[in-house]
């Protein structure tokens, strides 16, 4: 198995490294660079969401992309929301409407549905919980996980 | 993990002779692969990455041919403006698929190549009459979609081969078509049963064409000819549209898994079907005329 290059962005930031080429976006984001945001919470399947970041502006399941996919993209994680010690206002309504139990699932689901509004800025709830489809929480009920986002839909389109 | 040498070629012809001198097995939005290699159901000496290959993802028209490149996800094919208005059906298949982060990587030529019975987008391309071309350094071929499968996991897929793109004909005149599926849960399921309807109307309002294709209920998507052609000349009367799903149960072979039941995929079916059918003429209807 002969090692490659890889070139990408994380928040923000060029990252360069040499990986072994089956490994996943989420082993690199949670190994190599210490961003242990991101989870494993179904071995990789594809059915939690715990591991969501937004890769060129998708939200996607970093488990299920083995590093050389990543390579020339740029990605977000949940590491680089905060701008300069403030909170995103998602992550200050998660706290707010109390939608985070145990945290495994939240920054999976934040990222959710940060790509979300980004798409589409004011969600009916409908919307909200079908763009959070892919995302499990075994704590929450996920009432409060809508109410979260809705919170910061409105927060963000009356900046 | 398993182990393998990866390639990432960035164009179709840098692809051919990657395919050519390894051997390897195609990488796309990795949905189906990587959980499958993870569970050591499937293995590669190379993987060769098509992710990168910008000209196999677009949807085109083409003189009243809508053309797709393999490489299209399902998050592009349920935002098509093309497809909505060509082929509704598929839209809905497409957004029906997993959920966002699936949609955003997962592709039709990946959807295709896995052949499973439930392969959401088969149905809706299946009741298009669509085609499929296949490529490779030596030869290039375009077979009928349905031609394509051979059973669950078996296609005619060639070693070298690859899915380049996905056609079929606009309809024209009064025509409808739909897609319904049934999953175990609402959001994020395989389908326990699909179905995939088409229809066209004459002047007189009497079907010129029908058309049904029915999925998770034999080893390959199938059309159902006996429920097409109780439709076939008629009006598409409620009672009618019902007979002729209830006369689908006649062409599926469904079995019982961890899934569902044999029984109950077969009345999911007739079910399904008479929906499918249903919306099509509804909306095939409002087009007569116009
Ligand atoms: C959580 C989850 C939910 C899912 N839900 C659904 C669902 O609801 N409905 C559904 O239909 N599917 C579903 N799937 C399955 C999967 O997402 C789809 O089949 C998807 O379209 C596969 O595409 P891919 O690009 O990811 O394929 P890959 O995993 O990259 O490839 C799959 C197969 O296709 C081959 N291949 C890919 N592209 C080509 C090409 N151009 N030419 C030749 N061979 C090619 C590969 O070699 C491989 O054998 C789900 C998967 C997951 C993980
Ligand atoms: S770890 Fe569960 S979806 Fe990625
Ligand atoms: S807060 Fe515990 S899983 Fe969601």
């Amino acid at each position: 198995m002969k090692s490659i290059q890889i070139s990408f962005v994380v928040n923000g930031k060029a990252v360069t490294l040499s990986s072994a080429p089956n490994r996943t976006l989420l082993e690199i984001l949670r190994d190599d660079l210490g961003l242990t945001g991101a989870k494993d919470a179904c071995g990789g399947e594809g059915e939690c969401g715990a591991c969501t970041v937004i890769m060129d502006g998708a939200a996607i399941n970093a488990c299920l992309v083995f590093i050389g996919q990543a390579d020339g993209s740029s990605v977000e994680t949940i590491e680089g929301l905060e701008d300069n010690g403030n909170l995103h206002p998602l992550q200050r309504t998660f706290v707010e409407a109390g939608a985070v139990q145990c945290g495994y699932c939240t920054p999976g689901v934040i990222m959710a549905s940060k790509a979300l509004l980004d798409e589409n800025p004011n969600p009916s709830n409908v919307e909200i919980r079908e763009g959070l489809s892919g995302n499990l929480c075994r704590c929450t009920g996920y009432v409060k996980i809508v109410e979260a986002v809705r919170m910061a839909a409105e927060e963000i389109s009356h900046a | 993990m398993l182990e393998f040498d990866f390639l990432q070629p960035q164009s179709l012809a840098e692809l051919m002779v990657a395919l050519d001198e390894t051997g390897g097995s195609i990488l796309a939005g990795g949905t189906d692969v990587i959980p499958r290699m993870r569970s050591n159901l499937f293995s590669a000496s190379t993987l060769v990455d098509v992710s990168k290959i910008g000209e196999l993802s677009f949807i085109e028209e083409r003189a009243g041919e809508i053309v797709i490149g393999a490489l299209t996800t399902h998050a592009e094919l349920m935002n098509s403006e093309v497809l909505r208005s060509a082929n509704p059906a598929l839209v809905d298949a497409a957004a029906s698929v997993g959920c966002n982060q699936t949609r955003q990587r997962g592709t039709l030529g990946g959807n295709l190549a896995n052949a499973s019975p439930a392969a959401d987008t088969v149905p809706p391309l299946l009741v298009f009459d669509a085609q499929v071309r296949l490529v490779s350094s030596d030869s290039e071929r375009t077979l009928p979609l349905i031609d394509f499968f051979v059973g669950p996991g078996k296609t005619r897929l060639g070693p070298a081969e690859v899915i380049h793109t996905v056609s079929f004909p606009r309809l024209t005149g009064a025509w409808g078509a739909a897609f319904q599926k049934i999953g175990k849960r609402s959001g994020m399921a395989i389908a326990v049963v699909s179905a995939a309807a088409a229809v066209v109307l004459d002047e007189t309002g009497k079907v010129s064409d029908a058309r049904l294709a029915l999925g998770s209920v034999a080893p390959t998507v199938v059309r159902s000819p006996k429920a097409e052609s109780i439709l076939q000349g008629q009006q598409p009367t409620p009672k009618l549209i019902k007979a002729a799903a209830q006369a689908s149960a006649g062409d599926i072979s469904p079995i019982s898994d961890v899934r569902s039941t044999a029984e109950y995929r077969r009345h999911a079916a007739t079910v399904l079907a008479e929906r499918a059918f249903q919306q099509a003429v509804d909306q095939a209807v409002s087009l007569v005329g116009a």
